[in-house]
């Protein structure tokens, strides 16, 4: 603002250009606090999946599995009590496979009649992952399955990662081995029970990933499953 | 003894370096952000090696909560021609016309109803009522869709089979998927084609919710042959 000088003193003052900066820094605090809040920094990741479709048509067609080649994942989950139609919360979730047909060559049968089925092939399993860099549980059985690709992918992600083959090429060549007919590959059948958590169903999804499996499929429980399910949980009570 | 002189010490501190940082972190976080859209329920994702990104652009989302009620989200493409708000919008006409086609209690949304509902980001109400719930304020929508305050919300959905007589989730799927096919962004990409190749329709369920929950609405988007589509999950590291 213009000041008026009185008299003859004609020496100016120093302006003083001090500004205090604290309510700037304030309202930056509150406005980075609104950001963080209200941001998210990851973002969701997509895991693609295909269905047959519920066609009856398609159904018929649909070659059976080759028996040496299928391998059937079961995925349960144990619940609490469900309140009010609100479904109890995860108490443990459990991994069952068999390999080939519910029951192998007998079926499910209970010839003997002691309550049990005599050939029951379902195995309990568990997801682990890797330990000290070997494959666990049933990453270790699916992996032995499908040896042939996956060796082979090995080999070509190992150049990929010394940067001879670039990103594009990598994929398509995976894609080729994965789909290779050539090779011996397991034709996977993933049930879960009406209880499973969907963490479970996804786990196994996951590892179908992980292990380059292409040929697989979610499916419904049949009534062999059921019992072969209900026969191993009487045999081996759960804790 | 001469006493001792405490020399007054200026309180001032010079603000100015600090508010260069808050600034630096604030234009940081304005630029890498993006906002979390509202949604009814909260659900936890089971965690998955994919590394697959969620598009931001042309996905329907379907969050299914462990009650199995189930709720749609739609986002429009890129481009400001179709934007949410407009897919939206046409959406909603499209679901008027299909559910009038199939039931004898006829609705008729009005422009403003419309206009409303083309706001909403996850919407999840039976169709029936949907009118009565577009004219109230937005607080007391979002009373309406939370699932702890009204059990009834969510789109209506069984195991239909029968595509004459379709159920509101395929309704609402029909429609988008009709709606899908206009949406052309400015690099020919339609809509339709990402709900094809799987990439548009995205599964929201939380870790615990049964499968037979899940199941309810992969059954309905395999009847209605959409039977590519992705599971949403969150990234998780596996060691080699």
């Amino acid at each position: 603002m213009a000041q008026v000088n009185e008299g003859g003193n004609s020496r100016q003052k120093k302006m003083q250009i001090h500004v205090d900066f604290t309510p700037m820094v304030d309202m930056n605090m509150l406005l980075i606090t609104f950001f963080m809040l209200c941001t998210t920094m990851i973002k969701s990741q997509t895991l693609q999946i295909s269905l047959p479709t519920n066609d009856k048509v398609d159904q018929t067609e649909q070659n059976k599995v080759k028996q040496s080649e299928a391998i059937t994942i079961i995925v349960d989950s144990e619940r609490d009590e469900a309140i009010d139609g609100k479904p109890g919360t995860v108490k443990k979730n459990y991994v069952y496979y068999y390999e080939g047909k519910a029951g192998g060559e007998l079926g499910v049968e209970d010839a003997d009649g002691n309550g049990f089925i005599d050939n029951n092939n379902l195995k309990e399993i568990e997801f682990l992952g890797n330990a000290n860099g070997q494959t666990q549980g049933i990453r270790k059985i699916l992996r032995k399955r499908n040896e042939k690709v996956v060796e082979k992918i090995d080999v070509l992600k190992a150049e990929w990662r010394d940067k001879k083959i670039t990103d594009e090429e990598y994929q398509a060549e995976a894609r080729k081995i994965r789909n290779d007919s050539t090779l011996k590959r397991p034709t996977v059948i993933i049930k879960a029970t009406p209880n499973a958590s969907y963490e479970t169903l996804v786990n196994a999804l996951d590892e179908m990933q992980i292990n380059s499996i292409s040929k697989y499929q979610i499916d419904n429980m049949n009534a062999n499953d059921s019992a072969l399910l209900l026969d191993y949980i009487k045999a081996h009570p759960r804790k | 003894m001469g006493r001792v002189k405490i020399k007054r010490k200026s309180t001032l501190i010079d603000m100015t370096a600090m508010s260069d940082v808050t600034v630096l972190l604030l234009t940081f976080f304005m630029l890498t952000s993006t906002f979390l859209q509202k949604e009814p329920v909260i659900v936890l994702t089971p965690s998955s090696v994919s590394e697959i990104k969620v598009p931001t652009s042309n996905l329907v989302t379907v969050l299914v909560d462990p009650e199995s009620r189930v709720f749609v989200s739609v986002a429009g493409s890129q481009d400001s021609t179709w934007s949410s708000e407009r897919v939206r919008a046409e959406v909603l006409k499209y679901a008027e016309k299909l559910y009038n086609d199939s039931h004898k209690n006829q609705v008729n949304f009005t422009d403003k109803q419309v206009r409303a509902f083309s706001k909403i980001n996850m919407f999840g109400y039976p169709i029936a009522s949907l009118g009565e719930f577009l004219d109230q304020p937005q607080a007391k929508q979002d009373e309406l869709v939370d699932p702890s305050k009204n059990p009834n919300c969510g789109i209506p959905i069984d195991l239909n089979k029968d595509m004459t007589k379709p159920n509101e989730f395929q309704i609402w799927m029909n429609a988008i998927y009709n709606v899908a096919q206009d949406v052309v962004d400015s690099d020919g990409n339609s809509f339709e084609s990402f709900i094809k190749r799987g990439e548009g329709i995205a599964i929201k369920a939380d870790k615990e919710t049964p499968y037979e929950v899940v199941h309810v609405v992969m059954d309905n988007l395999q009847t209605m042959k959409m039977n590519k589509f992705s599971l949403m999950t969150a990234l998780k590291s596996e060691e080699e």
